[in-house]
């Protein structure tokens, strides 16, 4: 006899395990700070700072004390969705409720609380995101609550399908993604194998003009590349003296096609 | 207290402050002590000048009817988020609808504006917008009923152990909050250290800290420091040069002998 997944209890769980996982990694973020090896996150101190300095006020403190309470609230949210989590693991779907919904609650009073800022620090951008999660929060809650734990929908195939016709079905399915995905990785690492030079490698610098230039970068290339491509230039030419570097603007790029491209324009040496 | 009056609230506690900081940013013109906000003015003077339309009345007359619409829209959710600690639910609907329903026009003006102006982004933004608006009212109409949603707030043993647990995390968020900040506030006012990475060239990483004041106090600072070099030329290391996430901006000098 096969165990039947209830849709509704994964769906539950996915809820609950998304939003905890969610809030740990924002904690980890704010208590791990800056970039490391391992974790790059976002430096919400530096962040923070500007927002405050920009609106006149200067003292770390101030942002130390607005990062303080938005990482409190994301602390009680994660400990609220943590113990949902577990209560839900435990069969206690009442307390799995009761703690989501504090979970829910502090995680729509923390993007209150950064939409705020967003108006008031002039972030558009930041206030539709901000936006979006706060709705998606709510939402995910309602959805939590309507997914009865005792639902009748299951993963497992219908009963009314013959035997064999789903263990045939997952033999074909399972067998198309391992070709999939052997197709996929062999066109990655093939990928890897060509083309990972281009991180470091230096870039030719092709003439279009009289003392112009051209360098089309490829999409690896990075500040050692343009280091490299720097110093290979003027071993190149030896006689001649940087005088000004035109990066091209995006509308003048083709598309997604370009990546990076910079004219130098030099001066014959005194 | 039950779990439909707290959410409502807090669905009309959002969208109160939203238009309210809406009306304060355009009633609060350009950049104030205390007071950033978004300059909408020369965002609409600029809109309407890419149409032909130079003149500032234009935008003066369509800034000031979009901020009468927001205007009106915080009333409106000013009036429901009151009926609803009234406890009158009935009207909180009403006024929420009407909010809702002038909301929905606002950003449906502001999507046929943005086709017209040719703002791509925006119309998705406001797009998102409109539709998070329609998504907060039927979430608004589908909390659950009151008698199946009473919270508790009595203190129970899962609950102290939440207390105790989020107290300590929060601590620990604090503590190496204000040690981050201690260690790294020097960095929004000192020069960077420049890095000769081909003869000549020298290469600036300037820390997410760091803005004019410290591009200043470099350069004068690499300039001391080299009295026998000439600053021929600055370049600004593209966002394609950098690490993603990792590095915020790259300074590229490149000098020569005096």
């Amino acid at each position: 006899m096969s165990k039947r997944l209830s849709t509704s209890v994964l769906i539950r769980y996915a809820i609950l395990a998304y939003w905890t996982l969610f809030w740990l990694f924002n904690l980890i973020d704010k208590v791990v700070g800056g970039a490391h090896f391992l974790w790059v996150g976002r430096d919400r101190f530096a962040q923070f700072q500007k927002y405050f300095d920009s609106v006149g006020l200067d003292s770390p403190h101030v942002a130390n004390a607005a990062l303080a309470f938005a990482g409190a609230l994301e602390a009680f949210a994660f400990v609220c969705f943590a113990t949902a989590l577990g209560a839900e693991w435990k069969g206690h779907h009442g307390s799995a409720r009761r703690w989501s919904f504090f979970g829910t609650l502090l995680t729509l009073g923390t993007f209150t609380f950064f939409s705020i800022g967003d108006h008031w620090f002039g972030d558009r951008f930041e206030l539709l995101e901000h936006t979006l999660f706060w709705f998606i929060s709510l939402a995910s809650w309602l959805i939590f609550i309507r997914m009865k734990p005792g639902g009748n929908g299951t993963i497992a195939a219908s009963s009314t399908t013959p035997a064999s016709a789903p263990e045939m079905r997952f033999g074909m399915t399972g067998a198309i993604a391992a070709i999939l995905v052997a197709v996929t990785a062999t066109a990655i690492f093939r990928h890897n194998a060509s083309d990972f030079p281009l991180r470091t490698a230096a870039v030719e610098a092709e003439a279009v003009g009289d003392h112009l230039y051209k360098v089309a970068f490829p999409f690896l290339g990075g500040s050692t590349v343009f280091e490299n491509t720097l110093a290979e230039f003027k071993t190149a030419h030896p006689e001649e003296a940087i005088q000004h570097i035109y990066t091209v603007p995006n509308p003048l790029r083709l598309k997604k096609a370009d990546a990076l491209v910079f004219y130098i324009i030099t001066e014959d040496k005194p | 207290m039950t779990e439909r009056a707290i959410l409502r609230s807090a669905i009309l506690i959002f969208w109160t402050l939203f238009w309210g900081l809406s009306v304060v940013d355009k009633v609060i013109p350009d950049v104030q002590f205390l007071w950033v906000g978004k300059d909408f003015f020369a965002l609409f003077i600029k809109f309407f000048a890419s149409l032909g339309l130079k003149d500032p009345l234009f935008a003066t007359f369509a800034l000031a009817g979009v901020s009468g619409l927001e205007a009106i829209n915080f009333a409106l959710y000013l009036t429901a988020l009151l009926s609803l600690r009234k406890g009158v639910e009935a009207l909180t609907d009403a006024w929420f609808f009407r909010a809702i329903l002038s909301s929905v026009v606002l950003f449906s003006l502001f999507s046929i504006a943005d086709q017209v102006f040719g703002d791509r982004f925006q119309l998705l933004e406001h797009g998102l917008f409109w539709l998070v608006l329609i998504a907060s009212w039927i979430a608004f109409k589908q909390t659950p009923s009151d008698e199946s949603s009473p919270v508790s707030w009595s203190p129970t043993s899962a609950g102290r152990r939440v207390l105790i647990a989020g107290g300590i995390l929060t601590a620990l968020t604090a503590g190496s909050i204000w040690n981050f900040s201690e260690a790294t506030f020097a960095k929004a006012s000192e020069p960077v250290t420049g890095e000769e990475v081909v003869e000549g060239v020298y290469k600036f990483d300037f820390p997410f800290l760091a803005d004019k004041r410290v591009w200043e106090a470099t350069v004068n600072t690499f300039m001391a420091d080299h009295p026998g070099l000439k600053v021929r030329y600055i370049y600004t290391g593209p966002s394609e040069l950098n690490t993603k996430k990792k590095t915020h901006l790259l300074l590229y000098v490149f000098t020569e002998a005096q």
